[in-house]
């Protein structure tokens, strides 16, 4: 008790008013006003305890520090005489866990509220275990699906852009992901996630369970497509052999690029099938990382998903859906082509990293309704390009391999219906003035596309209080320049651009007045009884 | 000639008596203020359960131990027999025993707790002194 300072703070220095701070010596005594801890004791429930009593005697000159130490003793007949407990006065260290009481540590301590009696409050962990510790569970929304060994995988970026492969896959959530994987050309067949063996050997189970014998679906491959160095993709006829990565040239070929699951489930949440489709490419030895895309969609047996932008009017984000007309129907009652799958947006170019219009791989992007998009590329004009293929590879590129011609009108327009789909209208502009047209017509000139714009309007439709999008008419104009020739050796840049615009052109709500009241003057029937 | 009352001596001791008729008392009294204690201390200060049980359990043996013996000591001296009250002075030394558990062997250990078992093994101490010379009397 005598060595015990809580008012001690400073090491090594006097603190001010602390009577019992070691460090203070005689002078800086006298410097004290009064002592801060004027006594120090153990615990005041013992029958008796010493105690270290500090006090200033600020009558003497200087003021000096007089310390004692007496015995306290407590008054009470409950006063504790002697204990045989040892921590029952003091605040006790708690357990360490070791392998032993780890188990019963967490059970008594892992949850929000700490449980002297951790087996009776524990009410609610019964049921469930007593269910699911031997029984099948068809599967829920989000819940991992099982393989044979660990969980469907469908390698995520987690923190960073790499892939991490412990991301499962969850029931009925459609994912798509994209990360960065590291590769070298010379361990190209060490690195599993690389062949595709990785993706289809462990087989799913039907249900999600932990018994033994469960319905296992095998992992089908649906279709390989094989993309070369320059980005083109070819899909291949065969798609039962299980191509590895093999290294050919400094070359590593039959690299999974990219995969997609596509499960089938019933009704009842079980798994009857899954499908798997391959990118597979080529990786040259300068490359130190891949990116891989995954994803993977679940369709309900016997069904045929048809989706739709939006019932009936479209939805702000949803794809804008277009189509074709079928060659030989005439226009009435002749039906509307839209893809095998029912479902084909309206695309405009997609700027990429590389900016050269010649070198891009021809990537598209849906085009959203509601969203303004533009996006371009730089084309390199040298003296040796002809004019005729230029202006068809500019064409193509803006347009896209197959540039719709009609629009739906609703986000849920049936191809049938020809009535609901909107012509797109075509408009070519010049982008040079009169003058210099004139001088043009007497030189050879060449005209190139150089943007594509796309204006859609679209109207409010149906009633007030829940207003239906509704596209009334879609224009896609095309504007040329004139590109001169080139004198030998020089280059020149032109921006291509392609854009979507929204126009809203619905007319605002009119106000409406109420008809003017009329006076109802009408004498009754029989007004004039008995004389009519 | 032991039944003739008058002029022969009465071999029951009556100090004895009397000392019985206190510690009867005095017991109930012991009972109820221990077992309050302890549901004191158990509420005042940390009491485990492995401490609390031997505390908790050794009371109530007590208890049925005071009334037996007390039981074979009345009767043992009013009958004038010394078997009854050999047996008494038996249980009296394990009754004693179990006054040191309170008095030093409890978990807590508080100032009424000494006065309490001190006072009941004064009584004790006495009451056996009275029982020897019983015994020494009906024997001889």
């Amino acid at each position: 008790v005598a060595k015990l300072c809580v008012c001690d703070l400073l090491v090594a220095q006097c603190d001010v008013n602390c009577c019992c701070d070691p460090d203070c010596s005689a002078d800086d005594f006298s410097l004290f006003t009064t002592c801060s801890v004027p006594v120090v004791t153990g615990d005041s429930r013992l029958c008796s305890q010493k105690a270290a009593v500090y006090s200033l005697d600020v009558e003497a000159n200087p003021p000096e520090m007089i310390f004692k130490l007496i015995d306290q003793v407590n008054p009470s007949i409950f006063c504790i005489h002697a204990t045989n407990y040892k921590q029952a006065l003091s605040f006790s260290s708690p357990e360490m866990p070791t392998s032993e009481n780890f188990d019963r540590l967490l059970e008594q301590f892992g949850s929000a509220a700490f449980s002297a009696e951790p087996d009776s409050w524990n009410v609610n962990t019964d049921t469930p275990n007593a269910s699911d510790a031997n029984e099948t569970h068809s599967y829920q929304y989000g819940v991992p699906i099982q393989t044979v060994d660990s969980f469907l995988r469908l390698p995520s970026p987690v923190v960073s852009s790499w892939c991490s492969d412990a991301n499962p896959a969850g029931f009925l959530v459609n994912q798509a992901t994209r990360c960065t994987r590291a590769v070298s050309v010379e361990k190209c067949g060490d690195i599993q996630a690389l062949s595709m063996l990785f993706y289809i050997n462990s087989s799913i189970l039907a249900v999600s369970t932990k018994q033994l014998f469960v319905f296992q679906v095998n992992i089908t491959v649906q279709s390989v497509a094989v993309q070369s160095l320059n980005r083109t993709r070819t899909l291949l006829n065969d798609s039962d052999v299980l191509r590895l990565p093999v290294i050919l040239d400094e070359l590593c070929l039959n690299t999974v690029l990219g995969v997609s699951y596509h499960i089938t489930y019933t009704d009842a949440g079980e798994i009857i099938e899954a499908a798997a489709s391959f990118v597979l490419g080529a990786i040259n030895k300068a490359a130190l990382s891949i990116q891989q895309s995954f994803e993977i969609s679940f369709t309900q047996v016997d069904t045929k998903p048809v989706p739709r932008s939006g019932n009936p009017g479209y939805v702000v984000g949803l794809p804008v859906r277009a189509g074709f007309r079928l060659q030989g129907y005439p226009f009435p009652g002749g039906t509307l082509l839209a893809n095998a799958n029912n479902y084909s947006p309206l695309t405009i170019l997609q700027s990429t990293s590389e900016q050269d219009c010649l070198a891009a791989q021809g990537a598209r992007t849906p085009v959203l309704f509601g969203y303004n998009m533009i996006s371009g590329c730089k084309l390199r004009i040298t003296e040796a390009m002809k004019c005729q293929p230029l202006t068809q590879t500019l064409l193509d590129l803006l347009k896209g391999q197959s540039f719709p011609e009609y629009v739906a009108s609703f986000g849920n327009s049936q191809a049938q219906d020809v009535l609901d789909w909107v012509p797109i209208t075509h408009l070519h502009v010049s982008e040079q003035s009169d003058s210099e047209r004139i001088y043009h017509i007497f030189q050879s000139s060449c005209q190139i596309p150089v943007s594509l714009e796309i204006e859609v309007k679209w109207t409010k439709y149906g009633s007030l209080v829940n207003p239906q999008a509704r596209i009334v008419n879609v224009t896609a104009t095309i504007t040329t320049t004139t590109v001169k020739q080139l004198p030998s050796g020089r280059e020149r840049t032109i921006p291509v651009t392609s854009s979507v615009v929204f126009t809203d052109i619905s007319s605002p709500a009119e106000p409406g007045y109420k008809a003017w009241p009329t006076i109802n003057a009408k004498l009754p029937f029989d007004f004039f009884f008995p004389f009519v | 000639l032991r039944e003739i009352l008058n002029g022969t001596s009465q071999l029951s001791s009556l100090p004895l008596q009397i000392l019985f008729y206190v510690n009867g008392i005095y017991y109930i009294f012991y009972f109820l203020a221990t077992l309050a204690m302890i549901i004191y201390k158990s509420q005042a200060f940390s009491y485990p359960d492995e401490f609390l049980a031997p505390d908790l359990a050794v009371l109530p043996i007590m208890a049925i131990l005071e009334v037996l013996r007390l039981y074979l000591g009345v009767k043992g001296n009013l009958t004038e027999e010394e078997a009854p009250l050999g047996l008494s002075l038996a249980i009296t030394v394990s009754s004693a025993i179990l006054s040191v558990y309170f008095l030093v062997w409890q978990t807590y250990v508080l100032k009424a707790d000494v006065i309490l078992n001190a006072v009941l093994l004064l009584t004790y101490g006495l009451e056996s002194v009275l029982k020897v010379m019983a015994i020494a009397a009906f024997v001889s």
